[in-house]
């Protein structure tokens, strides 16, 4: 029975390598968080935020910083159900379903097709190192700006008010229904355009051609 | 309770991050993946902006459903394009595709 369970040497060895470097950054991380929350310096949801935090940071970087193209749209899944927790740790529910199907069925599954049908994996995908330290200087800038702004401001008191989940699609669909309409029409204009696009350029001119064949044959 | 100031600290370093992969990377579809790590910031402010400081807690939660609706709508449409632009010229490198540049 065991011969037909497959080894640890036939595993994807990135998936082993990749787990082990994980374990040994969580656990210190896991153990520390541990230990402020019983030490009550942290509560409960403060916890929730920051493990779901670490894994949004972490899939981002991996996300950005990674040489193969699959393990970077797989980290991208990972921060985007880490948002989906960050959703909930707000209150708000039907968000975090929605991100959850339609960036981790949809999108990301679009994203995995695209870079299997352009063979990314064989290109060089990042880039040269001119470009590179000059958009880590400008993010860097950017994002202590921001951290430094919105550190210095004053939020006032959190009111905490949450819309129930049952008044979601009345309130939707009463006070925001022109712009729902107007999602839906782009919506719409969007899967025309990419259906018309992504049709084989030769179609067009036999479909023309056969036009003019069926013309010439009435006339 | 959390502090708003966390989830705004998250967004903001979200958002960076997203921004160094549009500038760093040269695939078209890693480019728009670094895009969802933006627009991903950008909702985690609008929800947190909405929850904690709007008193009605509504507005903000449409805009945030409405970013991903159109982030569906982008990526779909992106990847059509990135497919053709492929099958055109074999390569999927946004600086090599420059026929419109001079």
């Amino acid at each position: 029975m065991f011969d037909r369970l497959p080894l640890p040497s036939q595993f994807d060895r990135v998936i082993v390598a990749g787990g082990t470097v994980a374990a040994i950054v969580a656990t210190p991380v896991l153990v520390v968080l541990l230990a402020l929350l019983f030490s009550d310096v942290i509560s409960g949801p403060e916890f929730v935020f920051y493990l779901a935090a670490i894994v949004v940071v972490s899939g981002a970087l991996g996300a950005v910083l990674m040489d193969n193209v699959v393990h970077a749209a797989l980290c991208l899944v990972a921060t985007l159900l880490g948002v989906a927790g960050i959703y909930l740790l707000l209150m708000t529910e039907f968000i975090a379903l929605v991100q959850v199907l339609v960036y981790g069925g949809g999108v990301v599954i679009l994203l995995l097709f695209a870079l299997m049908m352009t063979n990314a994996a064989e290109d060089p995908i990042v880039t040269d190192g001119s470009q590179k330290p000059f958009g880590f200087l400008v993010a860097a800038i950017m994002g202590s700006l921001f951290v430094a702004a919105l550190l210095d401001a004053q939020w006032g008191d959190p009111t905490a008010n949450v819309v129930p989940f049952v008044d979601f699609g009345t309130r939707i669909f009463r006070d925001f229904s022109v712009p729902v309409i107007v999602v839906a029409v782009l919506l719409d204009i969007a899967l025309t355009g990419a259906f018309i696009n992504a049709r084989r350029a030769e179609e067009a001119p036999r479909e023309r051609a056969e036009a003019e064949r069926a013309g010439e044959a009435r006339s | 309770m959390i502090p708003i100031e966390n989830f705004l600290v998250l967004s903001a370093i979200l958002f960076a991050i997203g921004f160094y992969g549009v500038l760093a990377r040269r695939n078209a579809i890693l480019i728009l993946m670094a895009v969802e790590l933006m627009l991903a910031g950008v909702s985690i402010n609008f929800i947190a902006f909405a929850t904690y400081l709007d008193a009605d807690a509504f507005s903000g939660l449409v805009f945030a459903l409405f970013v991903i609706a159109v982030a569906a709508a982008e990526v779909g449409l992106a990847l059509g394009v990135v497919l053709r632009l492929f099958r055109e010229r074999r390569t999927a490198n946004v600086d090599e595709a420059d026929s419109l540049k001079w």
